[in-house]
């Protein structure tokens, strides 16, 4: 019973709309009541009386839903546990046994009070005909409900995104140790002083901006460059890098801030800590739609296993691949005891022209 | 007083080396780019101060002090980084010296002015209140003026032999200056003493076994003690439960 406040309580990442909230269970009368009048349209005939036959429909189908809410209202803490699939499948089951059940009690009532000949069908027949009602109307229900938890889904995955894309910003180390550099190159050698303003310049401006959604492969490419150049000043001879990325075409889009902060994270994990220092691979290559990037660096001994702030720069690159390509592009990650490499596929798209 | 500057960044121990030599009033003995080097020379030219960048790869900034205050004349050290929230908080909190870069003027002088010889103690509050790994990797023995590190995961047992420690390790035996004591507190995760001058790996014993008088013996997986080292008494209960 521990967990029924927390579910209770307007979670957005649940599946499933809060049944013991008097706003929903307003919503599903409102909705039963419609499925009765349009079931009384549906069988009303000159001969009827369209009132008495919507009265009749209508007390059967607002028990129905009021119970079935109690059952949601109930069981929804369990079944939100059990991930998203099995919490619509377990709720759809349940509910369709529990209007099969209260469909044969319905009939036994009406039975008992038989002077009233409320159902005027036979047993098989009507618990038939309300078995296939009431799982189509539930069908309806899951469904809406299934897409609307997708919807409220992709709105906190881009929420998440945007926030995380803010945290991915440039790392302070790194901006405090170019400062420190150029602080000492305005002496030995002003005019590289210089452009390593220009250069972090560029590269804040690209930052700052914040991750737009999508940028070309060219641009994308430059702020990277750009921001090897201003490591190379402070590292010197133990950085290189490789581009072997001549096959991408440099029209496809990227989305942004994602080349560069997966070479900051191979020079600060990798590099870095080389006391020789190493090479950086960034290649790429078209194979028919997708494209390739893989971003590869040498590693201390022992140093893959310790790296807290990479996962987080790793995470929101993944969420923004998935937000842009869903299940059409993958972030992959290599780890091997002196060896860290990631691989982005996703599919050339272009802007339109 | 004779300063020996250390950091990974060429630019950097420029800069501090400028700033050092414009103000006058102190000395730049010489200028290391990794913990390995800083130690070498160290021993060498024997600075008042080490200024000492945290992040190196190697031996961090927090090692090399390490190593450094195990020495017989101990420089001071003032650490040096560009951003670092949490050790910043324990510096403050141990009153330990740092600067941060970019440097400024004043800030150097100040932190020259309170550099301090680092004691483990002190250091080993810092990394524990940074996240910073403070344990040293490596025990450093000095040589004359040959300055070896030997790997930790190397190390059999470390012997107390009058007034030095030998460490017999995968590729030979060397003598170091850290007092078995100091060793036995540092690598007790590791370590377990089995004798008053015996520190033995918990991963190199393999068996224990009793001698036909009644002592207990280790016996080591390889290396120098093949007839197995006395336990002595009151360690045995101790040994027992770290190999069971």
């Amino acid at each position: 019973m521990a967990s029924v406040p927390e579910a209770r309580s307007d979670n957005p990442q649940a599946f499933l709309p809060d049944f013991c909230a008097a706003g929903t269970i307003l919503v599903v009368l409102l909705v039963a009541e419609l499925v009765a009048i349009v079931l009384a349209l549906a069988s009303y005939t000159l001969a009827g009386t369209f009132l008495v036959e919507l009265a009749n429909i209508s007390m059967y189908v607002l028990w129905l839903a009021l119970l079935g809410a109690a059952l949601l209202c109930r069981i929804r803490p369990w079944v939100e546990r059990r991930g998203k699939t099995q919490a619509f499948i377990l709720s759809f089951v349940l509910l369709v046994v529990l209007y099969l059940v209260l469909a044969e009690a319905a009939w036994q009532l009406s039975r008992y009070f038989d002077a009233l000949s409320l159902i005027t069908d036979s047993h098989a027949r009507f618990l038939l005909r309300s078995f296939a009602v009431s799982t189509i109307v539930i069908a309806l229900a899951m469904r809406y409900m299934y897409v609307s938890s997708e919807w409220r889904r992709s709105i906190l995955l881009e929420a998440q995104a945007r926030i995380s894309a803010l945290q991915a910003l440039i790392r302070p180390h790194f901006l405090f140790n170019s400062m420190n550099t150029i602080a000492s190159l305005t002496r030995s050698d002003p005019q590289r002083a210089e452009e390593a303003v220009e250069d972090l310049a560029d590269l804040l401006r690209a930052n700052l901006g914040g991750p737009k959604d999508r940028t070309t492969l060219k641009e994308e490419l430059e702020v990277a460059a750009i921001y090897q150049r201003i490591e190379k000043l402070r590292l010197g001879e133990r950085l290189n890098v490789r581009w072997n990325v001549q096959e991408l075409p440099m029209r496809a889009l990227i989305p942004s801030l994602t080349i560069q902060p997966l070479l900051e994270n191979a020079i600060y994990h990798g590099i870095e800590l080389l006391p020789d220092g190493g090479e950086v691979t960034v290649s790429g290559r078209r194979a028919g739609d997708q494209l390739h990037i893989e971003i590869a660096n040498p590693v201390a001994a022992g140093e893959t296993r310790r790296t807290p702030g990479n996962k987080m720069a790793m995470s929101n690159i993944r969420q923004r691949f998935e937000l842009a390509y869903g299940a059409r592009a993958t972030v992959n990650v290599d780890v091997s005891d002196s060896h860290y490499s990631v691989q982005l596929r996703f599919p050339f798209e272009e802007r339109m022209p | 007083m004779n300063i020996l500057i250390v950091d990974d960044e060429e630019p950097a121990r420029a800069r501090l080396r400028q700033m050092i030599e414009d103000a006058g009033e102190h000395v730049v003995v010489g200028e290391a780019g990794n913990g390995l080097e800083a130690l070498e020379l160290a021993a060498k030219l024997e600075p008042d101060v080490v200024l000492l960048d945290i992040r190196m790869p190697g031996l961090s900034g927090i090692e090399t002090a390490n190593h450094l205050s195990t020495a017989a004349s101990a420089p001071a050290v003032v650490f040096t980084t560009a951003y670092d929230e949490y050790a910043i908080e324990a510096f403050e909190a141990q009153a330990v010296g740092y600067i941060l870069k970019p440097v400024r003027r004043e800030r150097l002088a100040q932190g020259l002015r309170q550099a301090a010889r680092m004691s483990t103690g002190v250091l080993a509050e810092v990394a524990r209140q940074s996240g910073l790994r403070a344990e040293r990797r490596h025990v450093c023995s000095r040589f004359q003026d040959e300055l070896k590190l030997i790997p930790v995961e190397d190390i059999a047992v470390f012997h107390a032999d009058q007034k030095y420690v030998s460490v017999h390790h995968d590729k030979g035996t060397d003598l170091i200056d850290d007092s078995l004591k100091a060793l036995e507190e540092e690598f007790s995760d590791a370590f377990v003493r089995i004798h008053r001058s015996f520190l033995v790996a918990v991963r190199e014993i393999r068996s224990l076994r009793k001698t036909e008088d009644g002592q207990v013996l280790v016996m080591l997986r390889s290396g120098d003690f093949e007839e197995g080292l006395v336990v002595s008494r009151r360690h045995v209960a101790t040994v027992r439960r770290r190999i069971a």
